[in-house]
């Protein structure tokens, strides 16, 4: 299938095109009628008094009714189109929207924030919210689709090239819905089952300082899972992974240890509002807890 | 035919006070399946039917008083009106002795809603029946023939929407 | 000396304060004043939104103030700046153009006055109670409900708004009621002004629409404070209900704002053409179309909620089929200036430059209707561009097209003609130069509400043209405010028909007795003071 991005670029060309030719036609007209008709050329005669013509007046009612009817026709073809045009998607994925980041689900295996797919595969992403609305919106590879808690909404997407897609979520969602971004990558499907493999695995910890200070009073494990450890929290992103992905805050901050610890130590520095607390840690703590979250590959 | 300006403005008044009932009554029906059991279990037809007769024939001594400008007939108007209200009260104190209230459930949230904004509008249309009976009874030719129509006008209409509450709240548990 | 007294005279002669005035001029120059002072409010707020937004990352304001702001800049600007502006200038002009005393109920009148303006300071006190409102002006739950929105601010937009539209309510059945029983002798419902007729269409839409709204405030107040259950989807109710019950309201509201802005110009364009307007009966008729369709087009708000493709397949064309009507006005505007002797004064510029944009506005308006384009760009810059274009390019240019034009009837002074195209044609740059790029800008991926974006998306260089077009027309408004002052003191004394009209309203004095006509006149056309000005030529109809 073509991707849904195209069908709405297609049909957006068209009805630019309606729209430019309409716009020119009538500003054009507007642009006479002023420069014909301005007083100040001193016209001879008196002004006209026609004030009516029916014929004129019906057939300016009817040419905008045919242009639409032909727009209509093609809204519906591309409405199909969008929607999968009977083509079954090759996987489904479910993206959860959370006040301000993003759970992508690939069956048992989560992640956040940062959603892999194959290229050139029709996906359908199951789009639900846990809390406010959201609206999942990345432009290259499709329609944007509102996260509604409480019911299930279905989005057709596809990547037609390799490489980094960039969006954030569309509906306003609160306070830090500006930093509610997403990063999608997409990959040939070897490269693409390779990654899901090894975010599917537990996480491989050193243990150590960073693990004892994550489990510290119950703070960080709380909110946050680790694979493979006690930690369970369902609140927060899962952080099994967390040293895989590109970003920290949905798109707050590049991810490195050295700003992995800024962030550790005030995150409402960065992120005003989120709902990840400042937690009062030591400096040791602190290069501790960067380093054990920047080994969890 | 002249129409008079207050009857006419009263008119519209209700249309749009019917667009307000109307979005709450589609509210109280859009989530009637995930309260029905709950209404099933908790309205009293019965008793609420002889409080509801109360408010329908509210609405015939009110016509009766409108066409004899008679002081007497809108006080009995007024007298049923309030029966209705203690109806109503009654039957808030039951349900929120039964733990149903307008936070328990989506039962709760739309029926006290519904029926609440009625109440409140057969309350603002005493109101304007006591005012009406305090100027008819100080100097009845100084209140003008308009006047007694257009509380009349209003109080009909708040026995309709009663009408359709009943109806939907209450008769529609029988379905 | 000022034009505009500190006392309202009534007919009988003694003073009477603004405070207790009934006379329907003082309470449209009190709902003008209302429209006046909130504008400037909303246009500061919308002055610091884009001072945020002109870089990326930036830190000016914090995000909460940021959500503030633009929530209380679209509550101001629609319920608290233009409706007043427009049902301002109605409550004017309306009884004046038909040949009444008065409205209706002058004493209700006063009530829907100081019910609008209480609603507004009831919002704005939300400021001092500890925050304003910051879920958006359409506030969709269940962001707004108690769990997500625990200040109280969502509850002073609720309480505000609801009681601003009860006295917008109350002023649409005063208005309704005095145009359909008041007219003069000999002005059918066929030869009234077409901005009187938008009048009307414009009360049936607020009885229609403000109520839904109603309904749905007092429900979302339950959800609130008595913990009800109407939007919150863990409690088993729909956040979609909110959205169908506020865009019921919210989409005629659009028309609302828009219609009156279209009479003004229907009014002004004729007059400066020195021709009758063409095809008085299919502007009046495609108003009444635009006013029945504007109550079934509400969920193309909502295309990408995912109602399913049925539904939006049908809203898609209902939105689509009221285009129709709405082009066909531009068409008779411009067929009105054909074969005319256009003489371009501001207010003729305010009305060129109203069909100039508003065919912007209509036309990504169109687009917004084809629902895969919707699903593109909705919630987008796109969707802001579209709006303002409509309610700025649109409306605001049609007020001040009227503001321009009946100033000189309402204080017997003229506005400054100069100061007048400079107000024009800084709003004209700077309106283009604030939203046209934004169309890009949603385009391309900038979600609307954001207060900042990462500088990595690469929308910076077209924020800061539209934050430079924004402040541009801030110094437009600026010049209009001391247009407005200097006038008022010291502008040309503009005599009872400066314009030489067509109307009632000219054929008394500047501005009118308390009694506006000595005695009340009696038509026999569409243009009544042509007709006396003319008696060889005549009006047909």
């Amino acid at each position: 299938m073509r991707p849904p991005a195209d069908a709405i670029g297609t049909l957006a060309l068209i009805v630019g095109v309606i729209a430019s030719l309409i716009f020119i036609g009538v500003e054009a007209a507007l642009v006479y009628a002023i420069w014909r008709y301005r007083a100040s050329r001193n016209l001879a005669g008196q002004p006209a008094t026609f004030e009516r013509n029916r014929r004129l007046e019906i057939a300016w009612t009817a040419a905008p009714a045919l242009i639409l009817a032909a727009v209509f026709v093609l809204t519906l073809g591309t409405m199909a189109e969008i929607n999968g045009a009977g083509v079954a998607p090759a996987m489904r994925i479910a993206a959860t929207g959370h006040q301000w980041w993003w759970e992508f689900g690939y069956g048992g295996t989560k992640t956040a924030n940062e959603l892999h797919v194959p290229v050139n595969t029709p996906i359908d992403l199951d789009l639900t919210s846990v809390d406010v609305i959201h609206s999942f919106w990345v432009p290259e590879l499709g329609p944007k689709m509102d996260m509604l808690p409480g019911t299930t909404n279905h989005l057709r997407v596809l990547a037609r090239r390799a490489g980094s897609y960039e969006g954030q979520c569309a509906e306003f969602c609160g306070v830090e819905h500006a930093w509610m971004r997403i990063r999608v990558v997409a990959q040939s499907q070897a490269e693409f089952d390779s990654w899901l493999a090894a975010q599917a695995v537990p996480a491989v910890t050193q243990g150590g300082d960073g693990e004892r200070v994550f489990f510290l009073s119950n703070i960080c494990v709380n909110c946050h899972t680790v694979r493979g450890t006690a930690a369970a929290g369902t609140a927060g992103p899962d952080l099994t992974h967390v040293a895989s992905r590109a970003t920290i805050g949905a798109g707050v901050l590049p991810n490195d240890v050295a700003r992995m610890r800024a962030w550790l130590a005030d995150p409402q520095r960065y992120k005003p509002g989120s709902l990840m607390p400042r937690v009062p840690l030591s400096d040791a703590d602190l290069d501790a807890l960067a380093a054990y979250l920047g080994a969890l590959k | 035919m002249t129409v008079d300006r207050t009857l006419l403005g009263v008119a519209i008044f209700i249309a749009s006070e019917s667009v307000f009932f109307l979005a709450i009554v589609l509210a109280y029906v859009a989530y009637r399946d995930a309260g029905l059991a709950t209404a099933k279990a908790n309205l009293d037809i019965g008793r609420t039917a002889i409080f509801s007769i109360a408010l329908f024939a509210s609405s015939g001594t009110m016509a009766l008083a409108a066409r004899a400008r008679s002081g007497t007939w809108l006080g009995a108007t007024m007298a049923l009106g309030a029966i209705f209200l203690v109806g109503q009260g009654s039957e808030y104190a039951r349900l929120l002795g039964e733990g149903i209230g307008p936070g328990s459930a989506l039962f709760g949230t739309t029926f006290f809603t519904l029926t609440g904004l009625h109440g409140i509008h057969v309350l603002a249309g005493l109101v304007a029946l006591a005012a009406l009976f305090t100027a008819n009874l100080g100097r009845p030719r100084a209140v003008r023939a308009v006047a007694w129509e257009a509380v009349s006008f209003y109080w009909h209409f708040v026995d309709a929407v009663w009408v359709v509450v009943f109806s939907v709240v209450y008769l529609g548990t029988l379905l | 000396m000022t034009a505009i007294p500190l006392w309202v005279r009534r007919p009988a002669g003694e003073r009477v304060g603004w405070l207790r005035t009934v006379d329907h001029k003082a309470i449209g120059v009190l709902y003008i004043g209302m429209g006046v002072a909130f504008f400037a409010v909303g246009g500061l707020e919308a002055l610091l939104l884009r001072a945020q937004l002109a870089t990326p990352e930036a830190g000016l304001v914090d995000p909460e103030t940021f959500n503030q702001a633009f929530t209380v800049h679209g509550v101001t600007m629609i319920l608290l700046a233009v409706v007043p502006l427009l049902v301002g200038f109605a409550n004017y002009m309306v009884p004046l153009m038909i040949g009444a005393p008065d409205v209706a109920f002058p004493r209700l009148n006063a009530l829907s006055f100081w019910l609008s303006l209480v609603g507004g300071v009831v919002l704005y006190f939300s400021f001092l109670a500890g925050g304003a409102p910051d879920t958006g002006w359409f506030s969709y739950a269940p962001l707004s409900e108690r769990a997500f929105a625990p200040g109280t601010g969502v509850d002073y937009y609720i309480l505000g708004l609801a009681v601003n539209g009860a006295g917008t309510i109350i002023g649409a059945i005063n208005l309704s009621v005095t145009i359909l029983l008041m007219r003069c002798p000999g002005m059918a419902i066929s030869r009234v002004p077409l901005f009187v007729w938008m009048t009307l269409v414009t009360s049936v839409l607020i009885l229609g629409a403000y109520p839904a709204l109603t309904a749905a405030l007092v429900m979302l107040l339950v959800d609130r404070q008595l913990s009800g259950h109407f939007f919150d989807p863990a409690g088993g109710g729909q956040a979609v209900l909110w959205q169908h019950l506020f865009w019921f309201f919210g989409h005629p509201e659009v028309y609302i704002m828009v219609l009156p802005a279209m009479g003004m110009i229907s009014e002004v364009i004729p007059v400066f053409s020195r021709k009758p307007i063409f095809g008085y009966g299919f502007v009046a008729g495609s108003s009444v179309a635009i006013a029945f369709l504007s109550f079934g087009v509400w969920a193309h708000h909502m295309f990408a909620v995912g109602l399913g493709d049925t539904e939006n397949a049908i809203f898609s064309a209902t939105s689509m089929l009221i285009a129709i009507p709405t082009g066909v006005k531009i068409f008779n505007w411009i067929a009105t200036m054909i074969g005319g002797r256009l003489r371009m004064t501001t207010a003729m510029l305010f009305a060129v430059g109203f069909i100039a944009m508003f065919v912007i506005g209509g036309l990504s308006g169109v687009s917004l209707a084809v629902v895969p384009i919707d699903l593109a760009v909705t919630d987008s810059y796109y969707v802001v561009a579209h709006l303002h274009y409509v309610l700025f390019g649109g409306t605001m240019l049609g007020i001040f097209a009227g503001a321009y034009y009946w100033f000189p009837k309402m204080t017997g002074r003229l506005l400054s003609e100069r100061l007048g195209r400079w107000h024009f044609w800084l709003t004209f740059a700077g309106f283009n130069l604030t939203f046209l790029p934004q169309h890009w800008l949603g385009a391309v991926g900038m979600p609307r509400r954001v207060f900042t974006y990462a500088a990595s998306t690469g929308w910076g260089p077209l924020n800061l043209i539209s934050t430079i077009g924004a402040a541009i027309l801030a110094i437009a408004m600026v010049v209009f405010f001391v247009n407005l002052v200097r006038s008022l003191r010291s502008g040309e004394i503009a005599g009872d028909d400066p314009w030489d009209a067509f109307t009632l309203e000219w054929s008394t004095t500047s501005p009118p007795p308390p009694e506006n006509f000595a005695t009340i006149p009696a038509v026999t056309g569409r243009r009544p003071l042509w007709d006396r000005k003319h008696p060889e030529a005549r009006d047909k109809s």
